[in-house]
């Protein structure tokens, strides 16, 4: 097989299967910048098949590389081809694609339904079949109870959810995810993780930016790391995380109690130390994050404290940025 | 490719639907659709006040040939005196065969009575009260020399809206100032508040508050990506947003339309119940003001996709209209820069439905200006007529379509104008749209 020229990166690994024929999603030397400052330098990828992580530090270039793929921006160089078509010029392509945008707002006077029917109907469906397909993807992101409930009362969880199930309604062959887990809850992040997940196993080809490590590996094995507009790495996460096991994790819980919860959570086994650095929050350090992300959900509901967030600093991305990078981040 | 590919100007009746019903359900969750339609119709009706006291209101009767007077205080007005011929100016000599009439009957008696007029001369005119007919001579009954007594040749020229009026001395010269009064003052009102307020106002408002944020609001609240990331060109996305622009301002345009034409159709001065006429007017004013604010709506749109501040330009585009108004409105027809504007336009519809409409208007204008024939004269040796009540407001706000052409062409003419201008302004907003990044 004829290596494929337009993989660029410096961790290439033998996981990676480059794209046949044309491929779902086609970077070629792609820059884009804003006066002197370039968001995106030289970006050539390939992307088709299975779930794909986008990793990288805040302003890294992941939400500029997905507003090129939805034409909302035009490159500065470079082309990009979805589905062979320029998305800058034609809008066709997206009838096979669906796009989360990370911009939370959503119209909170529709109910969920009547947003994803409305947003149905933009791909040519008839109200009927409209119907049908809403009715069949906030099952299956499993908010059929609450759909005729306006989405201005749900929670944060919720919107991203009514978010991933409109982009799901025209049976996308490529799903493209912004930021879909940030600020979700414990509960709503599993959920949303499952889903995407299954919409790989069915055979989509998934893109998920994040700027949490361990998240993406709980979805994927496959991820591409970017930091400032460059691919610095693409391949299996495996390879990455082997590098990374001698550097310490945190995990930050923000609850009602943390003392009380910090009993519970010291039964952990990998849990090495905690510390109560900030009122209201835990924060846990760990070389295993992978299992204390398992084991966590459980522990909480055990002790019976109320968990409203759980956040990841940057630290196991920053690692291995500083790794790739030889310390120059 | 596929032929799911082939999405894009394609199901349109589907697509827009979607979108238009959406917008006009968003419409009703923004506090400003609300504000803006209260007002207007807060500000109509508070004009409309105005017009009911107007119409409910006597309108002084003037005495014009003085005849109501008893100059020889033998209680008979000298009107009545020379209709019986005894002399108005001594005691000793009255009607004793009468009972003596009350002044008032001897005010606005001789009306103008002139019904239709057709091209060129006219003779026309009744000396009711017979102060012209009980005159000596003949040549004195005849000042007009037409060798018809007590009579008025008025000569028209509606190619140049002429009239000229030569009377008989003491005919029709006592008119009736309510009547006239009443129906000038109702078409004024009509005419000013319909261009002004309706076409003007609430065309260029209803666009401002309604048609600026139509894309803006979604770009810079983010949602727009929703709409963005669906097999639809953004041309296509601009028209069905104004659709379902048109769908929550065109109603609301018709209704206010057809409510004043209800309450000033059954106050108004009438022989029957109902002023029927009047529809025709209120129609061209609502087809107007829809055609107006869709053209506005569409650069309005157009502005907010150019910059986040695009009120601002709105609003000094509003204000070029504005002078534009003025200058169609007053200037009657006759000025030609009211082409360069959206607004000029919209007035030669309302001018031509008035025409159609109200074919004797001008003719309306041109009797009360005459006013019975009383006034001085100037140093020209002219005579200015001192005009009816309501017939130099009446003068002001109406026009001619002015373009040359039959009353229906210039009509169905400025339709297609604005048509026009709304479809060019539609293609500009929507290649800036297509060349606009969506942060």
């Amino acid at each position: 097989m004829m290596p494929d020229l337009t993989q660029h990166g410096t961790a290439e690994t033998k996981e990676w299967k480059p794209a046949q024929n044309t491929p779902a999603v086609m970077f070629d030397r792609v820059s884009k910048s804003y006066g002197r400052i370039n968001a995106l330098n030289s970006i050539s990828l390939g992307i088709s098949g299975g779930v794909t992580g986008i990793l990288g530090m805040n302003g890294a270039g992941k939400s500029t590389l997905f507003k090129l793929m939805m034409g909302k921006i035009k490159p500065s160089s470079g082309a990009i081809r979805l589905f062979g078509a320029d998305p800058w010029k034609n809008p066709a392509p997206y009838s096979r694609i669906g796009f989360v945008p990370e911009h939370e707002k959503l119209y909170d006077w529709m109910t969920a339904f009547d947003f994803i029917v409305t947003f149905a109907r933009l791909h040519g469906m008839t109200r009927e079949q409209a119907s049908i397909e809403a009715s069949r993807v906030l099952s299956f992101v499993s908010l059929a109870d609450v759909m005729h409930k306006k989405i201005g009362q749900f929670s944060k969880g919720m919107r991203q959810r009514v978010k991933i199930a409109h982009a799901l309604v025209n049976d996308p062959e490529l799903i493209i995810l912004d930021e879909p887990l940030q600020g979700c809850d414990p509960l709503a992040r599993t959920t949303i993780m499952n889903v995407i997940k299954e919409l790989g196993a069915m055979g989509r080809t998934v893109l998920v930016s994040s700027h949490i490590l361990h998240e993406i590996e709980r979805i994927t094995e496959q991820i591409v790391i970017l930091h400032r507009g460059r691919v610095l790495a693409l391949g299996n996460s495996h390879a990455i995380r082997e590098m990374l096991d001698q550097h310490p994790h945190k995990i930050e819980l923000e609850c009602d109690d943390p003392r009380e919860l910090a009993k519970s959570i010291i039964k952990i086994d990998e849990v090495t130390g905690m510390s109560f650095a900030n009122p209201g929050r835990l924060l846990i350090e760990t070389q295993h994050l992978g299992e204390v992300h398992q084991k966590l959900p459980q522990t909480i509901i055990e002790s019976g404290r109320k968990v409203t967030a759980i956040d990841n600093p940057d630290d196991d991305l920053q690692s291995i940025l500083m790794y790739l990078t030889g310390g120059s981040i | 490719m596929s032929s799911k590919m082939d999405t894009i100007w394609s199901r349109l009746d589907r697509k827009s639907t979607a979108i238009a019903e959406f917008t006009m359900r968003q419409y009703r969750t923004r506090i400003s659709t609300w504000v803006v339609m209260i007002a207007s119709v807060v500000a109509l009706f508070l004009m409309l006040l105005f017009y009911i006291e107007a119409m409910n209101s006597e309108i002084q009767a003037i005495d014009n040939d003085g005849d109501s007077f008893d100059s020889d205080g033998d209680g008979y007005p000298d009107g009545q005196e020379r209709l019986e011929g005894t002399n108005p100016n001594s005691d000793v000599s009255f009607p004793d065969w009468v009972d003596p009439d009350p002044p008032e009957k001897w005010i606005n008696e001789d009306d103008i009575d002139w019904d239709t007029l057709g091209e060129g001369d006219n003779y026309v005119g009744e000396d009711d009260d017979g102060d012209c007919t009980n005159l000596d001579t003949s040549s004195q009954r005849d000042t007009n020399d037409n060798g018809i007594d007590c009579d008025i040749i008025v000569n028209v020229d509606s190619l140049n809206s002429s009239i000229i009026v030569d009377a008989d001395s003491n005919v029709d010269e006592d008119p009736d100032e309510e009547k006239y009064g009443k129906e000038a003052g109702h078409r004024s009102f009509i005419l000013g508040i319909g261009k002004f307020g309706i076409v003007y106002l609430l065309g260029i408002f209803l666009p401002l508050f309604l048609a600026t944020g139509l894309i803006r609001e979604e770009m810079s609240e983010g949602t727009i990506h929703y709409m963005l990331a669906k097999p639809i060109a953004r041309g296509e996305l601009l028209l069905y947003r104004m659709l379902g622009y048109i769908g929550v301002t065109w109603p609301f345009i018709i209704s206010v339309c057809i409510i004043l034409c209800l309450i000033t159709g059954f106050t108004g001065p009438s022989d029957g119940f109902f002023r029927w006429s009047d529809i025709g007017v209120w129609m061209s004013i609502a087809w107007a003001t829809m055609l107006v604010s869709l053209v506005y709506g569409t650069i309005f749109c157009g502005f907010g996709i150019i910059w986040k501040n695009g009120v601002i330009l709105a609003i000094i585009f509003a204000a070029w209209e504005l002078g534009m108004a003025f200058v169609a409105i007053f200037s009657g027809g006759d000025s030609s820069i009211r082409y360069m504007s959206v607004i000029g336009w919209g007035m030669i519809i309302v001018d031509a439905g008035v025409a159609i409409s109200w074919p004797d208007n001008w003719q309306l204008i041109e009797i009360g200006l005459w006013g019975g024939g009383h006034g001085e004269e100037n140093w020209l040796g002219q005579v200015d007529f001192v005009a009816l009540p309501g017939a130099e407001p009446l003068g002001a706000f109406s026009g001619s379509p002015n373009l040359g052409v039959s009353n229906w062409l210039a009509f169905v003419i400025s339709t297609v104008v604005l048509l026009f201008q709304g479809i060019m302004a539609w293609f500009i907003g929507q290649s800036i749209f297509k060349g606009k990044e969506v942060e």
